[in-house]
């Protein structure tokens, strides 16, 4: 079966799609990718302007602690929303050569994920700016984090995809969600609120232990909160499993039913 | 016209000694697809909660009820019936983009496209684009799709509009850039939907059939599907008749065109 025959061009393809689709949400003129990096840019004043005369905090770099939060949101936002529209959008490709659907989901993961490293310059040149040191020793254990984090961002993606082509108004769900998302992390306050006042958020919220943990390396040079991290863990591992599993067994009804 | 078909079926011939009989491009047992539909689609999370409140009941569909058949390395095959008989089904089975029902048994040997008109293509990205996705897509590496890059371009006629989006060109030139993809990454299967006959001028279209009377399409397997007869008499080996998803017939032109054309008299 053509689906058996080895493949060596996978990680090409994986990379042109993702290339592509990269492109076609930033490049469709001369400034896009400026409005890459305006967007959150223009969010983070806005937050900023408020957390910081409105409601006061205590937080040590806020500018930062606020730009690192949103980016990791961002990467999270755009990385779900990815799944539940990619099989529509490429239901092209699906209708005409057999291929591998996963590679759809890893190519839509990695845009986004490009958008956050693109958002990474940012935040250097904002912490330079600062005059804050950005890298720690801790930073060792940063692309560890952002491994189990995209996994993360890819097993829901994987959950929304399979969903969206059963549940087409599944978009209008997941902003509500995202609403929330954004308001039970800890990314416009600080954490100690949430720990203090609905601990158990910490751990309903996969998001939130992520973000928590990569400030801590990047940000404050501390190791990460091992309790939180191993939690993070067994949390992406069901979540990719059961994304894995479901998109597997489900998603071969994509283009006839979307 | 003749003695073309004739030179294909010799190599043909040649291919079957060399690989044996059972060497099939594609093998089909006992397909069968139901669709069912109701007359409110249950499609989202607010019509899946009403569904049982109201009198929306869902109907099945059959629309393939049992094809068996299998397509020879280097064979084309066609498929004719009238509208709403399974044809585009059944390709877009083969293609794997719809699950058959379960019991049927579908064997794929071999890289496969399925050539539809004015589909197949991201209106956002321009040609050089779609050839590297799609040569990609198909399991070509960038150093083989670039090697082949030249032909495609020469073929299409489209060196104007290389960087040009997609969604700019007209269907004719879709159509011809989808047809010199099909032709030059090295699929080995092409399912073609009405594809072939109704793409780009005269003058293009005697360069499309000219290919099917050389050897490009050694060992490569095309299966067919138009209402137009006289292509269909012209380059199919076999043909495969269909009615209300049922085979009615399979064998040459000669044997089943008749047949073909009697169901429009028998209802």
């Amino acid at each position: 079966m053509s689906r058996f025959i080895p493949e060596n061009n996978r990680y090409e393809r994986i990379w042109i799609l993702a290339k592509y689709d990269f492109k076609s949400r930033y490049y469709y003129n001369y400034l896009g990718v400026i409005w890459a990096l305006i967007k959150p840019f223009f969010e983070f004043l806005v937050y900023y302007v408020v957390f910081t005369y409105f409601f006061p905090g205590a937080i040590e770099n806020f500018a930062l602690y606020l730009f690192l939060g949103l980016i990791l949101w961002y990467f999270f936002l755009e990385g779900t929303n990815k799944g539940i529209n990619i099989l529509q959008q490429k239901r092209y490709l699906l209708e005409n050569i057999p291929f591998n659907r996963g590679d759809l989901l890893i190519s839509t993961t990695f845009s986004a994920f490009m958008a956050f490293m693109f958002n990474m310059v940012v935040y250097l040149l904002l912490s330079l700016s600062l005059g804050v040191i950005p890298f720690h020793s801790s930073i060792v254990y940063f692309p560890f984090l952002m491994t189990i984090y995209f996994l993360l961002v890819m097993g829901f993606g994987m959950i929304l995809a399979t969903i969206s082509i059963h549940f087409k108004d599944i978009q209008h769900l997941w902003d509500m969600f995202m609403l929330a998302g954004l308001w039970l992390t800890p990314i416009l306050y600080d954490k100690q609120m949430i720990i203090d006042n609905l601990p158990a958020l910490i751990y309903i919220n996969p998001v939130s232990g992520l973000i928590i943990n990569v400030r801590e390396v990047l940000l404050y040079g501390n190791d990460p909160d091992f309790q939180l991290l191993g939690f993070n863990i067994i949390y992406t591992i069901v979540i990719f499993a059961i994304g894995f599993f479901v998109f597997k067994s489900y998603s071969h009804k994509a283009a006839e039913k979307l | 016209m003749m003695a073309t078909k004739k030179i294909i079926n010799s190599s043909t011939e040649a291919a079957k000694n060399e690989q044996q009989a059972e060497d099939f491009a594609i093998v089909l047992k006992n397909i069968k697809k139901t669709f069912y539909i109701r007359e409110k689609p249950v499609d989202s999370i607010r019509t899946s909660i009403f569904k049982f409140s109201n009198n929306n009941k869902k109907r099945a569909i059959p629309a393939l009820k049992g094809v068996s058949f299998n397509v020879k390395r280097g064979e084309i095959f066609g498929i004719v019936g009238r509208n709403g008989s399974g044809k585009s089904t059944l390709l877009k089975i083969i293609a794997r983009a719809f699950p058959s029902d379960k019991g049927g048994q579908i064997e794929v040997n071999g890289k496969l496209i399925r050539l539809a008109l004015g589909m197949g293509f991201d209106g956002n990205l321009t040609a050089r684009e779609n050839i590297y996705l799609n040569g990609s897509i198909l399991g070509l590496s960038f150093k083989e799709i670039g090697a082949k890059f030249d032909e495609i371009l020469d073929f299409s006629e489209l060196h104007d509009f290389i960087d040009t989006k997609i969604k700019f060109y007209s269907s004719g030139m879709v159509s011809r850039l989808a047809f010199a993809i099909a032709i030059h990454v090295q699929a080995d299967i092409f399912l073609m939907d009405e594809f072939f006959g109704g793409v780009g001028d005269v003058s293009f279209q005697q360069k499309s059939q000219k290919v099917f009377e050389n050897t490009f399409l050694e060992n490569r397997s095309i299966v067919l599907v138009s209402h137009d007869m006289g292509i269909m008499r012209k380059f199919c080996h076999r043909i495969l008749v269909l009615d209300r998803g049922r085979q009615v017939a399979l064998g040459t032109p000669d044997e089943v065109i008749p047949v073909y054309e009697s169901l429009f008299y028998n209802g």
